[in-house]
């Protein structure tokens, strides 16, 4: 239990030492990685005549070419656009469910056991986290296509229109649902697990002080898991950045989803379809980028206002 | 193989924390010494462990594993990437179109001086797809895949509809078919697998890719291709056929249900229909594919792969003496027909042996694979170029876009932005690109 | 780059009026009712939503080849002995060995990399040291890098260093994640007092010891919800093996079912014996959330700080 060598380290040097083990993979399993596919997004390859027989294929210094390539990609920006408008939908309802299912399952727990109800809910809303892509893609298709859909079935039973959900604006909706169904008890369990590290003493005390439990859900529960919610958000952003598997699963069902539908399809077909690694990375490289900005900018502006707000109080 | 100092660099590294952790992994080359010598195999086809197991059993120096792999376009980029490192298997089972990419990758090796006449087995037209037109062989056909004319042939009778010689007839039966149903549809054109559109060109006499000295040239927006994207455009767009991709769950349940009548589809397709329409057993017939030319009958191909010898293989002798087995044999074929349910591309044994009975879904055309040879006699030629999984990436997303607005001239300008996008990919990546 | 949320030593963050230590005592009545009921109808709401679909998993398991595309959606059919004898017969019963490939992979993974994200986050949010928020940051922005374009690169290097298409070619990847390593650091905070670290060392503990001793039992339940997340991550990897490896023999079930879903344009999918799989395949991960559900209703807090 008691490691001698380990004790030896002073506080001065101890964290050094600890973040070694996560340092040294993270050298190894990405900074390396990264470096090398930035590096190969300055190559390109050149091919001679016919590219055939050995040697008639070379890897060159590209300079920014790939780059103002991918920059220059009108279906790159369309791409981006698509994305953002699937974000706004993802990101604030995968979210508010998650919080709101969090809060539920905290609600009114006063050293009380929950209910088995609330423990298989729990599990229910976390399950589709464990279905994995190739079986989504089944699964949506069943319950999406019309000719198949139960949804439809019930539809037209009952008299009503059918939409397409796989064309224009039901489409995104189609995409986004599929994101909020495999992500919200992923951060549902998030939170959860933040709000059970706040004291239940904590609540007593403004229970006693005649709060409902709506205020203080409201006043102390999520101002307490607000590091969660960041923690949250800033993943959810950059997962909505890199949206990849939910247009993926779609696009054989329809005629609507392009293989470009999102700048990481793209980067996918590019590397994986076309075989052109140099071009992919470059665009990695440009979305990675274009993460950065916007997920460390947002968690810059919110340091600073929870700073503030603390100064302020 | 190309290693660039920062690779080494970072090799070095990660192989220093590696060994310093202690950790042993297991290289994958096998040894060139004195025992049998090890080949591994990249194949997705099923039951291709049993039939290897086969030629091990007698031959105790040549020892094959198989390795099983999912198919795809992404299977490629796959042994591109492993043949980078240097890490490729000795034996790939590869799609024909895919063959050109793997020369120009430099991962297939020329195994001409190997095979010697192993050529003779095989139809010409086929034999062509492995030379690239050269004096080299960089594969060994394996399967083909002749295009055919699926249809229901109760629903046909029950409809009065006649099966179409022609792809005029073809279109006025579809025509019939709304008329008297029209919550019914001869088929679909789907946007989804460019190989089913490819073969239609290549049956209407399309050479997307032909070489000329140094240069490609690039034909895929020629007349024959035009002729049969407007064809296609035409009904869509006057709702004759349906527009939805294929293989969807939908599909599927359209087939099932007889709500599609007819499938454009290659000599494999009983296999498929098996699972995808399993309550139709018995209910379909196969006939040649509709001619452009009723008097000169052409057929396409859809499918179809080879065995080729990767040239980090260390026995090619040993790998090219397999293939040759399994490709030509007759006991490896019937073994490949039974096992793994392939057509093989070898001549002689499209007729009797193993392919003697007709598929058990279509029992009730016992002269199936009798016709089928007839038709796989017919196979135009095929032009793969360097480039195809471009070509295919973007058919996927232009015809997407032309078969959702339903409007002919959409198929049209897909064709050219299909063809614009693969002779810019070829200018791009340096090749030799005629006019 | 030195933005963090992430809260360091506890002071700041109860807001005003939330101060620990209240005595105890049982609230009204009269609110408790609607109080109990709401939060559970809008659970249960949740969890049909999210349930719908994986119903459909479960039925569609029990179809046939010929019922999965003719009977109506959720309608079970007559199949599934058919299709697990059907599934285990497979290249002669390989399924298991991807099962139990995955459960390595991801039990072995999962349980190193919690053990790196509880060191690292609880380094991170104990100790003050200089490049503190830089190291955070540049570990966070390992996630920024799509894993798509990792996935060759990595693969490249793996070959050079001899390691291609082995078992630590998988394994060690996955050993690192930013995720966790920001929610280990998160829960510490939470969970570790910076006075209870100080008071230890006052009494001459040393570092190592305070964390085995003292801080890791105190952000258990936390680390918990790591491990859980890290399994089923490994667990639906796709790409990494995916291009890791060329031995099916080494292959986890994801990448299995795929193989059983590519076969070739002159085979048909096997619909049916994906489906079953991937049923199997989710019911570990049920087990491992039921077994690890017990540790969230521990409180984070008891325990630790009356010791």
């Amino acid at each position: 239990m008691t490691r001698r060598g380990g004790a030896s380290a002073g506080p001065r040097r101890a964290p050094y030492v600890f973040l070694l083990p996560g340092l040294a993979l993270f050298a190894l399993f990405f900074a390396l990685p990264i470096g090398y596919a930035v590096f190969l997004s300055f190559r390109r390859v050149e091919v001679e005549g016919l590219g055939l027989g050995s040697g008639a294929r070379e890897e060159v210094w590209a300079g920014l070419a790939n780059y103002t390539a991918a920059l220059g990609d009108s279906e790159l920006l369309a791409g981006a656009l698509r994305v953002l408008g699937y974000g706004a939908i993802v990101v604030p309802a995968m979210l508010g469910a998650a919080l709101l299912f969090a809060l539920m399952l905290d609600a009114d727990r006063r050293g009380r056991r929950e209910t088995w109800l609330r423990g298989f809910s729990r599990l229910a809303i976390f399950l589709p986290y464990a279905v994995p892509g190739v079986i989504a893609a089944l699964l949506w298709g069943f319950l999406y296509l019309p000719d198949v859909s139960p949804f439809h079935h019930a539809l037209g039973a009952a008299g009503l229109p059918e939409p397409d959900l796989l064309d224009g604006g039901p489409l995104y909706v189609a995409l986004a649902n599929i994101a909020v169904w495999g992500g919200t008890g992923f951060n549902m369990i998030v939170i959860y697990t933040s709000l059970r590290a706040v004291p239940t003493e904590v609540y007593e005390a403004a229970r006693l002080d005649g709060c409902s439990q709506w205020q203080i859900a409201l006043r102390i529960k999520i101002p307490m898991v607000v590091p969660s919610l960041v923690l949250t958000f800033f993943f959810s952003l950059i997962a909505t950045l890199q949206v990849f598997s939910e247009p993926t699963t779609l696009k054989p069902l329809t005629n609507s989803v392009p293989t470009t539908w999102s700048p990481l399809m793209k980067v996918y077909q590019d590397a994986f379809v076309k075989g052109d690694i140099h071009s992919a990375a470059a665009t990695a490289v440009v979305i990675a980028a274009v993460t950065l900005v916007l997920s460390f900018g947002f968690l810059k502006a919110a340091n600073s206002r929870t700073k503030q707000q603390g100064a302020t109080r | 193989m190309q290693s660039t100092p920062l690779r080494r660099l970072a090799a070095a590294s990660l192989a220093a924390a590696l060994s310093a952790a202690a950790l042993t992994g297991c290289g994958s080359s096998g040894d060139s010494g004195s025992g049998p010598a090890e080949l591994t195999y990249w194949a997705w086809a099923p039951g291709m462990d049993k039939v290897a197991e086969l030629w091990n059993k007698e031959n105790p120096d040549i020892q094959v594993t198989v390795k099983k792999q999912a198919s795809g376009d992404d299977l490629v980029t796959k042994i591109l990437t492993a043949a980078k490192a240097g890490e490729a298997p000795d034996l790939v089972q590869a799609e024909y179109q895919a063959l050109p990419t793997l020369v120009s990758g430099d991962v297939l090796a020329d195994i001409s001086d190997e095979v010697k006449d192993a050529g003779k087995a095989f139809p010409a037209g086929v034999w062509q797809q492995v030379t690239l037109g050269s004096d080299a062989v960089y594969a060994l056909p394996q399967d083909s895949g002749p295009m055919m004319f699926y249809y229901r042939e109760d629903l046909f009778e029950q409809y009065g509809l006649e099966v179409p010689g022609t792809w005029q007839e073809f279109a006025d039966t579809a025509r019939e078919l709304k008329k008297q149903a029209p919550d019914k549809a001869l088929t679909t054109f789907s946007s989804n697998d460019s190989g089913l559109f490819a073969g239609l060109a290549q049956q209407a006499g399309a050479k997307w890719w032909t070489t000329s000295g140094e240069q490609w040239k690039v034909g895929i927006d020629d007349a024959a291709t035009r002729k049969v994207a407007d064809f296609w455009g035409g009904l869509v767009e006057e709702g004759a056929i349906d527009n939805q991709p294929m293989y969807t769950p939908a599909w599927n349940k359209a087939m099932n249900t007889g709500e599609q009548l007819a499938w454009v589809s290659a000599v494999w397709a009983p296999g498929t229909l098996t699972t995808a329409a399993p309550d139709t057993k018995g209910k379909w017939a196969m006939a040649p594919l509709p001619q452009w030319d009723a008097s000169k009958e052409r057929t396409g191909s859809w499918g179809g792969s080879t065995t080729g010898v990767s040239r980090d293989c260390d026995h090619p002798e040993a790998a090219a003496e397999f293939a040759t087995w399994l490709n030509t044999d007759p006991e490896a074929l019937a073994a490949l027909v039974k096992e793994g349910g392939i057509y093989p591309a070898a001549t002689a044994a499209q007729t009797g042996g193993a392919l003697a009975e007709p598929p058990a879904f279509f029992a009730n055309q016992p002269d199936f694979y009798t016709e089928a040879a007839e038709i796989a006699k017919t196979t135009a030629p095929a032009a793969w170029g360097p480039n195809v999984n471009v070509a295919y990436g973007t058919f996927k997303d232009e015809f997407g876009k032309a078969a959702k607005s339903k409007k002919a001239e959409a198929f049209a300008t897909a064709l050219e932005s299909m063809h614009r996008a693969t002779v810019a990919d070829l200018t791009k990546q340096g090749f030799g690109v005629a006019g | 780059m030195s933005a963090t949320v992430a809260p360091g030593p506890r002071d700041t963050r109860y807001p005003p009026g939330a101060r620990a230590g209240s005595p105890v005592s049982r609230p009204a009545g009269a609110r408790r009712r609607p109080g109990r009921l709401v939060p559970t109808a809008v659970l249960l709401l949740g969890a049909v939503y999210c349930l719908l679909p994986v119903a459909w998993v479960l039925v569609a398991a029990t179809k046939s080849g010929r019922e999965l595309f003719s009977t109506f959606t959720f309608l079970p059919g007559s199949g599934f002995a058919d299709n697990l004898t059907d599934l285990s017969a497979y290249r002669d019963g390989v399924y298991w060995r991807w099962m139990a490939n995955s459960a390595f992979y991801s039990g072995l993974g999962a349980l190193l990399s919690t053990a790196v994200s509880a060191l690292s986050g609880y380094t991170l949010a104990v100790h003050r040291f200089r490049g503190r928020e830089a190291v955070f940051n540049v570990l966070l922005a390992g996630v920024l890098m799509p894993p798509v374009i990792l996935a060759v690169p990595q693969y490249l290097l793996m070959a050079e260093a001899g390691l291609a298409d082995s078992y630590l070619s998988v394994l060690l990847p996955s050993i690192l994640s930013p995720y966790g390593v920001y929610l280990a650091r998160i829960y510490a905070a939470a969970a570790v007092p910076a006075d209870l670290v100080e008071a230890s060392r006052m009494d001459g503990a040393g570092e190592w010891r305070i964390f085995r001793a003292i801080a890791l039992p105190m952000m258990l339940p936390g680390l918990v919800t790591v491990f859980l997340f890290q399994f089923v991550a490994v667990w639906n990897n796709f790409l990494l093996p995916y291009i890791m490896l060329g031995d099916d023999e080494k292959f986890p079930v994801t990448l299995g079912l795929y193989t059983l879903l590519q076969q070739g344009s002159n085979t048909p999918a096997l619909y049916t014996l994906v489906i079953t799989g991937a049923l199997l395949a989710i019911v570990p991960l049920i087990a491992l959330f039921l077994l690890i559900q017990r540790f969230w209703s521990l409180d984070l807090l008891s325990g630790a700080v009356k010791s």
